[in-house]
């Protein structure tokens, strides 16, 4: 009698069942700076718009040390008492010169209309940061400045904020669990005697990113972002202020490809976006932007070419 | 009787005067004190604001040609 012969045994030996991973609940990673809790939603969902020409030249001289030359030509919106939209138009030059160390990080532009904002960025401990930023005008009482303090701890992360018009901020955020962060942030504006309280949560794992935020001033945020796959990203935000019920909801997609960058968004305010960053050979980059507001009738086009790294 | 006692009330008075004066004066130099500090804080930021918007890019443009290697002169200011 001949056997009945048995199905083959499977070829692949059967994976081991994985165990959950035990959580080291004094081993948590150190989380995302408070400030940067959006960053992956924010990338897809404010892309760079800009209108009319960019012309940037980034001259290296030096590993750390480097010069940029940039010429802006375009329409700028002029705030207007009606509900049109004035524009005016404007060119620009403007001079930059960047100073890039791992401890310490300065980055000038100057405008041709005197404007300077500076930035600056120094490591005085491994775990103290020192940042700051200003917005220099020569008109009076128009000029900004900031400057913050981080430490970060081994799960944790603290900033305290100072600015000009007695701005006074502290924000913490610390790692719960693997996957999950909490914070909060209160703040002080002693010139516009406001002051406000908020509160952050992050939830992350290799393939999303959701994140809450929710603040005294009347602000509810919420995102999410979906890493589809290496190269493409889509995400979607909602924002809520119930004080003075407005409501905005928008999508986007970020696609990361081997030539060029696209990132586009569509928003419940009938805001269409889009920005395409294609390098066309080493050192020159093409960027075309667009940007058409349907209810407001504002159409915004630019196009600019980068060169220099 | 009644001049002694109008004396000493006036005396009490004067005391108790001069006391209060004293607080006042006391208060008066901490307000002046801290007015003179916020002027000085509100000249040396002005004076910082000002030194910041001309000396930023020279600053980093120092800091920047004294790195190593050392860039040349020409390579600063020629446009390739």
């Amino acid at each position: 009698m001949s056997n009945f012969n048995a199905p083959p045994p499977a070829t692949a030996p059967m994976p081991p069942a994985t165990e959950p991973q035990k959580v080291y609940f004094l081993n948590l990673p150190c989380p995302i700076p408070y400030e940067e809790i959006h960053r992956e939603a924010l990338m897809s969902l404010k892309p760079e718009v800009f209108e009319g020409l960019r012309f940037d030249f980034a001259k290296g001289l030096n590993q750390k040390f480097s010069l940029s030359h940039s010429v802006i030509m375009g329409p700028t919106e002029i705030p207007s008492q009606s509900s049109d939209i004035v524009k005016i138009p404007t060119a620009n030059y403007e001079f930059g010169a960047n100073f890039l160390d791992p401890k310490l990080m300065l980055i000038g532009r100057v405008l041709t209309d005197g404007r300077l904002s500076a930035r600056i960025k120094c490591d005085l401990t491994e775990n103290l940061t020192v940042k700051g930023n200003a917005q220099l005008t020569s008109e009076p009482h128009m000029s900004h400045g900031l400057i913050n303090f981080d430490y970060k701890g081994k799960d944790y992360r603290t900033q305290v904020q100072l600015g000009n018009g007695a701005l006074v901020g502290a924000s913490y955020i610390q790692s719960v669990t693997p996957h999950l962060s909490l914070g909060g942030e209160v703040f002080w504006a002693g010139q516009h005697r406001k002051s406000g309280i908020g509160y952050a949560a992050r939830y992350n794992t290799d393939k999303m990113v959701a994140t809450g935020q929710v603040a005294s001033t009347g602000m509810v945020a919420l995102s999410y972002v979906q890493k589809v796959s290496e190269k493409v990203s889509l995400a979607s935000d909602f924002m809520y202020n119930y004080m003075s019920r407005d409501v905005t909801a928008s999508v986007g997609y970020d696609y990361i490809l081997r030539q060029c960058r696209l990132r586009g968004k569509i928003d419940s305010n009938g805001v269409v976006a889009s920005l395409l960053e294609e390098r066309l050979t080493m050192g020159l980059t093409l960027l075309l932007s667009a940007e058409i507001d349907h209810w407001k009738k504002d159409y915004k086009f630019g196009f600019g070419l980068t060169l220099g790294e | 009787m009644a001049s002694k006692f109008s004396l000493k009330l006036g005396k009490v008075k004067a005391r108790k005067k001069s006391a209060v004066t004293a607080e006042d004066d006391e208060r008066s130099t901490i307000a002046a004190a801290t007015k003179c500090v916020t002027e000085w804080t509100a000249w040396g930021l002005q004076k910082g604001k000002v030194i910041t918007h001309y000396g930023f890019i020279p600053l980093i443009i120092i800091i920047g040609m004294k790195s190593e290697p050392r860039p040349s002169l020409a390579q600063l200011l020629s446009p390739v």
